[in-house]
C-alpha cells in the first residue's frame, strides 16, 4: 500500500442529516483515500453509503439539500471550494442507479458528455468514446440507440463507459455491477481495479464481493446506524469482523464464510482466503486429519447454499404456459422467438442470460403483463416486482404501499420499521428494493410471481429474508420466476432455470446441471458461481 | 434522405413554408403543400403511404372543425368568407371552410415532416454550435423533447403496477378516469426525472468551464445547399402561383381595410 501523507479525499467527522429528518443519514464518519488506493465501502441498506459518496464533490449539500457537519477535503482543498461540476475533471462518479446517471441521450452522446464539458478536442472525444465502449464491451453498432431504450444492464455498461472515458484520477463507484451478467461484471471489475495505477484511486460500494476482494487494498464498514464499524486490509478485516458484518446484515464472500466455518470447527488457516480458488488451494494443502474435518465443514456449508425446496412434481398443476410465443417489450421489436415453457404450482424458475437478452420481456410476458406478438399464453395474471423498484410505488407513504395487514409486522420483517411515514422515493436504493419486494410478497399469496433482479442493491440480510419468503411462497403453491444475475442466489432458491440468448431460449433444465455446462455459460455471459466451484472440488475429493 | 440533412436549413425552410401556409388563403397552395410533403415522406423517406394518411387524421379532425364552423356559423367566419368569395368550390362558406381545413392539414404535415426526419439531439447540437444556444437550455430542451416517449413507457408501468394491485389485467386502452388519475403521478415523474438529470449533468461537469466542445454536431454539406435551393425555389414558385391567381393580394387588401 502506498504511504503518502496527503490523501486524495478525506472525511473528518462528517455527518449528514436531510431536511425534516430527525436522525442523521450517515456519520459521524472519518476516513481517507490515499493516492492509488482502492477502498471498498461496505454497509447494510440504508446505512448512508451513497449519501457519503455524494458529499465528496459537494453534490450534497450544494445540489441536494442537507445539513453536513465535519470537513470533506478533495485533492488538498475543501470540497466546497469548487462547484460540484468543477470537480468533474478530478472525480468520475458512477451513481447507484444508472437511471440517475444517464441524461436520455444516445449511447455515444452520453459517453461524450463529460468530455465535451471539459472542452476536449472533438477528435480526442471520439477516440475516447470508442475506446471506452470497447473496454466495457458495448457493441459499436448500437452507439446511436437512446439510453432510455436499453435494458438495465446495458444502461449500467453505458454509465461505466461514460465514467471510464473521463479518465479522472479518482473513481467513485456505487454498485457498479448490480445489474450486470456475471461474466460482464467480472470483466468490468478487472477493468476498474486490476491494473494498479499510482495516479488513480477508487472508492467502491458494492454488495457482490466475490471476485473483487483480490483487487481491493482496504475495506471500511459502516453499520446500520451510519457510524463506522471498522476498517483494514481485506484479509485481516474479514476474518476479524466476520461476526459483526453478518450481524449487521452485510454480505461477505463465500470464501470468508468457509474460513469462518473452519475457525468455528477449530481449524485456523495460516492465511485467510479471500477467493474460492484460494480457499480450495488452502484446503487441498491441509494434512489428512485436518483435511477430513475441513471437507466435512465445507460440504455442510455448500449444502446450505443450494436450493432446499422440493422440486416441483411434473404432475403439479400448470400455473402459466407459453406456447410458441414471440416476446417483445412495449413499443419495441421482438427480442425472443418461439418461446415455449411451462411453470407449475410450487415451482421456482430462474431466468438467466446476458444483459439485453430479453429476460425482463420474457418475465413480463410470462406474468401476462405484456401481450405476446405471436403464440399463446395461458394462466392467470401474475404479479411482477419490477427491476426499477420505483415503478412499484403508487402511494405517498411506505405504510400505504403495504395493503395487507399487519403492516407494522411486514415493515419490521423487511427492515423498514420506523420508515412507515416516509415517502417511498425518500428511501435509499436498498430500502426501495425491500419495500418493492414487500409490496408483492408480504401477506399476499399470488399464484404467479415474477421477480426481476430482486437482489440488485440488496444487502445480505435482505437476500436472506427474500430467500426465506420465496421458499415460503413456493411451499404454499405459488409459482415463482426469478430473473437474476446473482447465480449464487438463484442456486439457493431455484431448482430449474431457463437460459436465454441469441433471440431464443438456449436451455431449460435443472439449474445445477446448466451451471456446470461451461459452453452454455460462455454463450450466455454467465460464470460458474463460487459455490459450484467448491462443490466440484469436493466431488473430486470424494473420487 | 431528408433525415441526413442539416437540421437548421430544414428548420428555416419548414418555418417559412408554415408561415406561407398560414398567410396564403388558397386551396391550391395548401393542396400543393400537402402533396409535396406526402411525396417527400413516401418517395424520399420511404415511409408507408398508410402512415402518411394516418398522420393526416388528427390534423384533418382539427381542420374539420373549421369547415363545420365556416358552413354552419357564417357570421363567425366573415374574414374567411371574404377571402374565399371567388373560390371555385361551390358556395363561399364551403370554400372558406375547405381552405381552412386544408390549411390545418398542410401545417400539420409540415410539422410532421420536420419531426419525422430530424433527430432532436442533432437539432439541439446544431443550435448550440450555429446559434450559440446555451448548453443548459439546449440540454433542457433535449430532455423535454425526449420526455414524451418516456412518459408513455412510465405510464405503461404505472398501469401494470395498478393492475397487479387490483389483480386483473389492464385494459388495452385506458379509460378517461384512469387517464386522469395518471396525470399527477406522471407530472411527479417528469419533475423527478428533470431534477435527477440536472444533478447527473452537474456531476459530469456541465457548466464547469466557459467553453464547451460539441462533439458530433451536424455539418453543412453540398446536399444541404442543393436541398435548400430546390425547396426554396419550389416555395417561391408556389407563392408565385398563389399570387398569380390574386388570392394573396386579397389577403393584403383585406388586412389594410
Amino acid at each position: 500500500m502506498l504511504e503518502i501523507a496527503e490523501p486524495v479525499a478525506s472525511w473528518q467527522d462528517v455527518a449528514v442529516r436531510y431536511p425534516y429528518h430527525r436522525a442523521t443519514a450517515v456519520g459521524p464518519v472519518s476516513m481517507a483515500i490515499r493516492p492509488g488506493e482502492r477502498l471498498l465501502l461496505l454497509g447494510p441498506s440504508g446505512s448512508g453509503k451513497s449519501t457519503l459518496l455524494q458529499t465528496l464533490t459537494g453534490l450534497i449539500p450544494q445540489s441536494i439539500l442537507a445539513d453536513v457537519v465535519g470537513a470533506v477535503r478533495l485533492f488538498g482543498q475543501e470540497a466546497s471550494a469548487r462547484a460540484p461540476a468543477q470537480w468533474a475533471s478530478h472525480v468520475a462518479q458512477l451513481f447507484q442507479n444508472p437511471e440517475q446517471m444517464l441524461c436520455g441521450m444516445t449511447v455515444a452522446d452520453e459517453v461524450a458528455f463529460a468530455l465535451e464539458n471539459q472542452g476536449l478536442a472533438a477528435s480526442e472525444i471520439q477516440r475516447r468514446v470508442a475506446a471506452a465502449l470497447d473496454r466495457v464491451g458495448f457493441p459499436h453498432d448500437q452507439r446511436d440507440r437512446r439510453t432510455m431504450t436499453l435494458s438495465g444492464g446495458e444502461k449500467q455498461l453505458v454509465a461505466l463507459a461514460a465514467m471510464l472515458a473521463q479518465n479522472a484520477p479518482l473513481l467513485v463507484i456505487d454498485e457498479p455491477t448490480a445489474h450486470l451478467a456475471p461474466a460482464a461484471a467480472s470483466r468490468l471489475r478487472s477493468l476498474l481495479l486490476a491494473s494498479r495505477q499510482a495516479a488513480r484511486s477508487a472508492l467502491i460500494v458494492d454488495h457482490r464481493l466475490d471476485g473483487m476482494l483480490g483487487m481491493i487494498d482496504r475495506v471500511v464498514a459502516i453499520g446500520a446506524d451510519g457510524t463506522m464499524i471498522d476498517g483494514g486490509a481485506p484479509r485481516e478485516f474479514f476474518r476479524r469482523c466476520h461476526a459483526t458484518l453478518v450481524s449487521n446484515g452485510i454480505w461477505v464472500p463465500l470464501a470468508v464464510e468457509v474460513d469462518a466455518a473452519l475457525i468455528a470447527a477449530g481449524i485456523r488457516l495460516a492465511k485467510a482466503p479471500l477467493t474460492m480458488s484460494e480457499a480450495i488451494a488452502t484446503l487441498a494443502a491441509l494434512n489428512d486429519g485436518r483435511r477430513t474435518l475441513a471437507l466435512e465443514v465445507a460440504r455442510s456449508l455448500a449444502a446450505r447454499q443450494l436450493a432446499t425446496a422440493q422440486a416441483s412434481g411434473t404432475d403439479n398443476d400448470i400455473i402459466a404456459a407459453l406456447s410458441g410465443v414471440h416476446c417483445a417489450p412495449l413499443f419495441g421489436p421482438v427480442t425472443l422467438r418461439d418461446v415455449s415453457l411451462v411453470l407449475r404450482r410450487g415451482e421456482t424458475l430462474a431466468i438467466l442470460g446476458r444483459n439485453g437478452a430479453g429476460k425482463t420481456t420474457l418475465g413480463a410476458t410470462l406474468a401476462g403483463l405484456l401481450r405476446p406478438r405471436r403464440g399463446r399464453r395461458s394462466g392467470p395474471m401474475g404479479s411482477i416486482c419490477f427491476q426499477n423498484p420505483e415503478s412499484q410505488f403508487l402511494t405517498g407513504s411506505v405504510r400505504e404501499e403495504l395493503t395487507a395487514p399487519p403492516v407494522d409486522r411486514h415493515l419490521a420483517e423487511w427492515g423498514l420499521a420506523g420508515l412507515g411515514d416516509r415517502h417511498p422515493f425518500e428511501l435509499s436504493q436498498g430500502q426501495k428494493r425491500r419495500l418493492a419486494l414487500a409490496t408483492v410478497t408480504a401477506g399476499r399469496d399470488p399464484p404467479l410471481l415474477v421477480l426481476d433482479e430482486p437482489t440488485a442493491g440488496l444487502d445480505a440480510a435482505g437476500k436472506s429474508l427474500l430467500s426465506r419468503r420465496i421458499d415460503s411462497l413456493a411451499g404454499q403453491g405459488s409459482a415463482i420466476a426469478l430473473i437474476t444475475h446473482d447465480l449464487d442466489f438463484a442456486l439457493g432458491v431455484c431448482r430449474r432455470a431457463v437460459v436465454v440468448g441469441e433471440g431464443r431460449v438456449l436451455a431449460d433444465g435443472p439449474i445445477a446441471a446448466l451451471m456446470r455446462d461451461h459452453a452454455l455459460l460462455a454463450r450466455a455471459d454467465l460464470e460458474e458461481p463460487p459455490v459450484l466451484a467448491l462443490l466440484r472440488w469436493l466431488e473430486s475429493c470424494r473420487c | 434522405m431528408l433525415s441526413r440533412l442539416h437540421p437548421l436549413p430544414k428548420l428555416v425552410l419548414c418555418s417559412l413554408w408554415l408561415a406561407a401556409s398560414m398567410l396564403i388563403f388558397d386551396a391550391a397552395f395548401q393542396l400543393l403543400t400537402i402533396g409535396i410533403v406526402a411525396a417527400f415522406l413516401i418517395l424520399l423517406e420511404r415511409r408507408s403511404p398508410l402512415l402518411v394518411l394516418a398522420l393526416m387524421v388528427p390534423f384533418a379532425l382539427f381542420g374539420f372543425g373549421f369547415l363545420t364552423t365556416s358552413v354552419l356559423f357564417r357570421q363567425e367566419s366573415d374574414f374567411a368568407l371574404r377571402m374565399a368569395e371567388r373560390a371555385p368550390f361551390g358556395g363561399a362558406a364551403f370554400s372558406a371552410g375547405l381552405v381552412l381545413f386544408l390549411r390545418a392539414i398542410a401545417c400539420g404535415m409540415i410539422s410532421a415532416l420536420f419531426v419525422l426526419t430530424t433527430d432532436p439531439g442533432a437539432l439541439i447540437k446544431a443550435m448550440m454550435v450555429s446559434w450559440r444556444l446555451s448548453p443548459r437550455i439546449g440540454y433542457s430542451l433535449f430532455s423535454a423533447l425526449h420526455l414524451t416517449r418516456d412518459l408513455a413507457s412510465e405510464a405503461h408501468e404505472m398501469r401494470l403496477a395498478r393492475a397487479m394491485r387490483r389483480g386483473r389485467p389492464p385494459r388495452r386502452i385506458p379509460g378517461p378516469m384512469e387517464t386522469i388519475s395518471l396525470v399527477v403521478p406522471l407530472l411527479a415523474f417528469a419533475i423527478r426525472r428533470a431534477s435527477r438529470m440536472a444533478i447527473a449533468m452537474e456531476a459530469r461537469g456541465l457548466g464547469a468551464l466557459g467553453h464547451r466542445t460539441v462533439a458530433g454536431a451536424p455539418e453543412i454539406h453540398l446536399r444541404d445547399l442543393l436541398f435548400t435551393a430546390a425547396a426554396a425555389t419550389m416555395l417561391a414558385a408556389a407563392i408565385y402561383g398563389a399570387l398569380f391567381s390574386n388570392t394573396l393580394s386579397k389577403i393584403v387588401s383585406t388586412c389594410l381595410k
